[in-house]
């Protein structure tokens, strides 16, 4: 699994009383109001709903051809993808079938409904690792927990997100070309299922996904937002079950292939829902909780600067993405898109040095205040840092649904067209390839986006207080730490009403 | 596993793998069957129509397809036959037919100001005795 990397303290078992969810990686030390175990103030953040304690749901997600069903289809759809990238190599990008459902459909659900809401679900029927998962199984549907392949273990330094990181930072260096040339978007899909194919074959089990893949990262962290989990029913029906099935595997299912403890892990980051352990478990104690969103924001557990980092890129490059695409500034977009070499390596050089030193460098500074402020002497500036930074996922996934709006509304009708004539060739398979482009509701667009950022402010802001309660001594020092985090949070928050509206 | 289940679960996966790129260029095949030529139509700077020269034979059905592959509106005229295909938008194709009765070298030319050197974006038709 993961290497263990707690940073800083309020991890367990350390002063007063615990929130009231079961997981004592998630403690406010010395807790003071009713107010700090809920959201908001409203909703308690033990709330669960099991979403499979529905006989439908139940009977689905203990089915030994449930995900694969899916991925099979979202393989097919793909696999139209893949031939687009070089049947319409050259097309425009809004008549590609590749990059419309990539870049505007894909991404924008990834961004509005699956991450925020269910989670890492793209993950349970993602079709780039499939190929290499069924090398290693030599199975599609059946379970043959007798995996091939080297199954070497993943090198214990590289058991964090930095990999994820600079691969995800490298690929938006080649935004400008991803998003207009179908060609560009194939060879980024094709080397990632080369690149899983080969890694699975060489490293154990979901290796690939858990710390290569680009996409993987930012949806690990944030899914810590998502209203969706799987977990234990009852941990006490865990610790008695001697064989853990959930990591050995048995007849009925692999052992976790996210090389997760799913009888006790507590975070949604790096749990696949691949559903295995619904099908591994003998007792029928897994469940797929509906929740409130963000509580997994509370619980330290491998929290640390990889983490902190993905975020900060992630905000990076929704500012990077949003000027160089929806921008005014002609001069930036020739720079992204390569016009002259010069011009790009000068891109490349001020996007990673924004993304990896600027952005949390000025984070940094406000942590150094965060913690002046305080007068908590005892706590370390790096836990501060590491802590406060979950602060900033609701307000970058908030910042992302702001964008994903910025794309969708004016060039979602591009999919009608793109559905009939999926590789501008004339077709009209549906017969809506002569769809005007239409764009839908842009004037609503800047209130939506202001909607969204605001809900990521006061989410940000909920989530910030209960993290510096973590992170500080007392409530009173948690307060005044707490002062330097809401006015950053502002300041980005004001930052992209200003870019997306202003 | 038996064979059945064997036969199955490759049909499976092979229906979600090959099939969707053999039905697509089967689809094509079939539709571009009566197409004597294709233009791709580019910017001059990007490319310029492709071919920039086309034979033909006097007396013989020409149908032409025209791909818009480029980023801006394009046009296809070739006046000497009486076509016109107007606003091509990019992403879009069409498809015009003529029969040239007699040798010749017919221009055709994008009516389009797609760029600063729109002008230069033309081509010919070359038409030779059968």
């Amino acid at each position: 699994m993961p290497e263990e990397r707690n940073e800083g303290r309020g991890t367990s078992g350390e002063g007063g009383g615990a929130l009231p969810i079961e997981n004592p990686k998630s403690e406010i030390r010395n807790p003071k109001s009713r107010g700090e175990g809920r959201l908001l103030g409203l909703i308690p953040l033990s709330w669960r709903y099991d979403l499979a304690a529905l006989p439908g749901v139940r009977w689905l997600l203990k089915r030994r051809w449930f995900p694969m069903i899916a991925i099979l289809v979202n393989l097919f759809i793909f696999m139209g993808i893949l031939t687009g990238g070089i049947l319409g190599g050259f097309s425009p990008g809004n008549y590609s079938f590749t990059i419309m459902i990539v870049w505007i459909l894909w991404w924008v659900m990834l961004m509005l409904v699956l991450v925020p809401v269910f989670s890492r679900t793209w993950c349970m029927v993602c079709p780039l690792p499939a190929f290499g998962e069924w090398l290693q199984r030599l199975k599609v549907f059946g379970v043959n927990n007798q995996l091939q392949g080297l199954n070497l273990k993943w090198p214990r330094r590289l058991r964090n997100m930095w990999l994820m990181n600079f691969l995800f930072l490298g690929t938006t260096f080649f935004s400008g070309f991803f998003t207009v040339k179908p060609l560009a978007t194939f060879m980024l899909l094709g080397s990632i299922i080369v690149l899983g194919i080969v890694i699975m074959l060489i490293f154990e089990k979901r290796s690939f996904c858990l710390y290569i893949c680009p996409v993987s990262g930012f949806q690990g962290l944030y899914s810590n937002m998502a209203m969706t989990e799987v977990r234990v029913k009852d941990p006490a029906i865990c610790a008695k079950h001697k064989t853990k099935t959930c990591e050995t595997g048995n007849k009925r299912g692999y052992g976790c292939p996210w090389l997760l403890e799913p009888h006790s892990f507590t975070r949604n980051t790096y749990c696949g829902m691949c559903l295995e352990c619904f099908k591994t478990c003998p007792f029928d104690n897994v469940a797929f909780n509906l929740r409130p969103p963000g509580t997994d924001l509370l619980v330290n557990d491998k929290r640390g600067l990889d983490e902190a980092w993905k975020g900060f890129i992630m905000l990076g490059i929704a500012i990077m993405f949003y000027t160089a695409m929806m921008g005014p500034w002609g001069w930036l977009k020739e720079m992204v898109r390569g016009a002259t070499l010069g011009g790009w390596l000068t891109f490349v050089a001020i996007h990673a040095a924004f993304n990896l030193l600027a952005l949390p460098g000025v984070f940094l500074v406000f942590a150094w205040l965060a913690k002046a402020l305080s007068g908590d002497r005892n706590v370390a500036l790096k836990a501060v840092f590491v802590n406060l930074s979950y602060a900033m996922v609701p307000m970058g996934l908030a910042a992302w649904i702001a964008f994903s709006f910025g794309f969708l509304l004016p060039n979602g009708s591009y999919i009608l067209h793109i559905l009939s004539d999926p590789f501008a060739r004339g077709w009209n398979l549906i017969g809506t390839a002569g769809f005007p482009w239409t764009p839908v509701l842009t004037g609503w667009l800047v209130p939506f986006q202001y909607v969204s950022l605001l809900v990521g402010l006061v989410f940000g802001a909920d989530y910030g207080y209960k993290l510096a309660r973590q992170t500080f001594a007392d409530e009173r020092a948690a307060r005044r730490g707490f002062i330097p985090l809401l006015a950053f949070l502002v300041l980005v928050a004001l930052f992209f009403g200003w870019l997306y509206g202003g | 596993m038996n064979a059945t289940k064997f036969i199955l679960v490759a049909a499976a996966v092979l229906a979600c793998t090959i099939l969707p790129i053999l039905a697509t260029i089967g689809y094509e095949a079939v539709r571009t069957q009566g197409i004597t030529h294709e233009v791709l139509a580019r910017a001059p700077e990007r490319g310029n129509y492709l071919p920039r020269h086309i034979k033909a034979q006097a007396g013989k059905l020409v149908r032409l397809r025209i791909r818009n592959v480029d980023t801006v509106t394009h046009g296809f005229t070739l006046p000497d036959f009486g076509i016109d295909v107007g606003d091509l938008k990019a992403g879009h194709s069409t498809i015009v037919e003529f029969t040239p009765q007699k040798p010749g070298t017919h221009a055709f030319y994008c009516t389009v100001w797609c760029s600063d050197h729109h002008l230069q974006m033309r081509g010919t038709v070359e038409v030779v005795a059968p």
